[in-house]
């Protein structure tokens, strides 16, 4: 593995460990990912693919029993940091690394309160803002003209594919660097699939993408590069 | 063959009891207005007091349950009142913060909080109203203050309890949703997962109301007399409508006396659905918004 300061290395991981309820899951993950890129995460369930994603933005930590050791670093405005330091603020951290989870989670909410959410956590009151930028973030997501005359709606109105668009929108709305995916499609049918992969192969121009896939087929189709996770370490392919 | 009759026996057997359970509180409620609806007139409220010179507090009402009403109404409201913010905070902390050894010795506090007879926490009450009326002013005694604050005691473990149940049954990934999108955990608490609580925290605000206005154990200790009118502060004693039945039921002097007792029950069983309906519409409205505000 390539461990000089390259300016394309977006993400880089080192000699991770990790375990659930005193469980190993993960062991020794060292790996880096290059930048304005799509990377596959593939392999049997429960080997630790979504842990690993969960590493990079933090989000084990809210879950009860479970441990990490090693480091993780990420270049967040040009500058490689590492995510576990105390100078980087959890909440600025998930902004900047989004992630989208298997099934669509819309809040039980108008589509214009679910987009609005981040950027209301984030204390932002300027309301035309905040209008331009759900409009932005629905334009990139190829969802602003299904939905731009029904905001008020509930979203979970929406179809199962237009839900998880809504996702990735409200993800991408708070300008993340990188967008990690947990399955985004395993509960879509394959019209919907197809426009989600369209969609995250338009948006690699933009940011690093990390998406965990079981279908292969899919994996070939829009990865640039595929890691293969088997039993609590990683086969680089 | 056997499992097969088991199985029936089973569903015949729930269908009985939920049959019986039904038919009980049919039963106790024909009862109640066969025996009570002769005393139901605005003379069982308002005695001999014309009822609109009484409810603008014009007139005192002497022979009529207006006071013991108010007395009621104005325990519950106080009583759960001092228990919400305290209940909530407490179901929030032990679900979302508590963890380990705290937890459960905490939990273990609350069940054993929740069995204690309430004529214990009567008594407790009046030992302290009797502390404070010794050590800090002769004014303090049993009164409607310290009957809300040991009211609100008996009824904490319900509303820790169906908080923390209702928080901890969130799935995983709704918990995550917020965190996720950048929410520290306090605006996860207040922003989605309190607000996915609150049909929850509602019945147990609910099953508050009910033990409120029952209870007669922890207020005959505490301030709630036979006569006193309308309270005039958080000081004074207080009649309640529980304590007046009670009273009633067991040193009547005539049929009518007994009748007015039985009144006095439909009453309070009215005054608990109209408190019902009220925590039930409040929750709507406020699942609503705050989901959906702007």
């Amino acid at each position: 593995m390539n461990h000089s300061a390259d300016d394309t290395i977006k993400i880089r991981v080192t000699g991770l460990d990790f375990s659930y309820r005193k469980r190993p899951v993960l062991k020794n993950v060292t790996a880096d990912f290059a930048g304005n890129s799509i990377t596959a995460l593939t392999g049997p369930s429960g080997v630790g693919k979504s842990t690993f994603l969960m590493t990079l933005n933090r989000l084990w930590e809210d879950l009860p029993g479970a441990s990490m050791r090693g480091k993780v670093e990420i270049r967040l405005q040009g500058r490689l940091r590492d995510i576990y330091d105390r100078s980087m603020e959890l909440t600025e951290l998930r902004k900047k690394v989004a992630m989208v989870f298997q099934t669509p989670n819309p809040l039980p909410m108008s589509i214009r309160k679910n987009m609005a959410f981040p950027l209301k956590l984030a204390g932002e009151r300027d309301k035309s803002a905040v209008n331009a930028r759900i409009e932005e973030a629905l334009r990139m997501a190829n969802l602003w003209d299904e939905v731009k005359d029904r905001l008020e709606e509930d979203a979970r109105a929406l179809s199962g594919g237009q839900q998880q668009r809504l996702c990735i929108a409200r993800a991408l709305i708070t300008e993340p660097e990188v967008l990690l995916l947990d399955e985004p499609t395993s509960s879509l049918d394959r019209h919907s699939t197809a426009i989600i992969e369209e969609l995250l192969t338009g948006l690699k121009e933009r940011l690093t993408i990390l998406v965990v896939s079981h279908y292969l087929e899919q994996v070939v189709r829009i990865s640039d590069r595929v890691v293969e996770f088997a039993g609590e370490t990683i086969v680089s392919l | 063959m056997r499992r097969r009759i088991l199985e029936k026996a089973t569903v015949w057997f729930s269908w009985a009891a939920g049959l019986t359970l039904l038919a009980s509180v049919a039963v106790l409620l024909c009862y109640l207005l066969a025996k009570g609806h002769e005393a139901l007139s605005t003379g069982l409220i308002f005695g001999g007091t014309p009822p609109l010179r009484a409810l603008l507090l014009q007139e005192r009402v002497f022979d009529g349950l207006f006071p013991a009403l108010a007395g009621t109404l104005l325990l519950i409201i106080l009583s759960i009142a001092w228990a919400i913010p305290v209940g909530i905070s407490t179901g929030i902390y032990l679900a979302e913060y508590a963890d380990g050894r705290v937890k459960k010795a905490l939990d273990a506090f609350f069940d054993v909080l929740a069995g204690i007879p309430s004529i214990v926490v009567g008594l407790f009450g009046f030992a302290s109203a009797v502390f404070l009326h010794r050590h800090f002013s002769d004014r303090i005694g049993p009164c409607l203050l310290i009957s809300s604050i040991s009211l609100s005691f008996l009824v904490l473990p319900y509303l820790i309890r169906t908080t923390q149940a209702a928080l901890e049954g969130i799935p995983g990934e709704t918990r995550l949703t917020a965190l996720a999108l950048g929410a520290t955990r306090v605006q996860n608490i207040f922003l989605v997962l309190i607000p996915r609580s609150l049909p929850g925290i509602m019945s147990g605000i609910v099953l508050a109301i009910g033990r409120c206005a029952e209870d007669t154990a922890v207020i005959m200790l505490t301030g709630a007399v036979a006569s006193a009118g309308l309270p005039s502060s958080l000081l004074s004693q207080y009649e309640a409508v529980p304590f007046y039945i009670y009273y009633i039921s067991s040193q009547y002097a005539d049929p009518a006396e007994l009748t007015s007792g039985y009144g006095a029950s439909i009453l309070l069983l009215m005054l608990c659905a109209v408190l019902f309906s009220a925590a039930y519409g409040i929750r709507k409205g406020l699942t609503h918004c705050t989901l959906y505000r702007a």
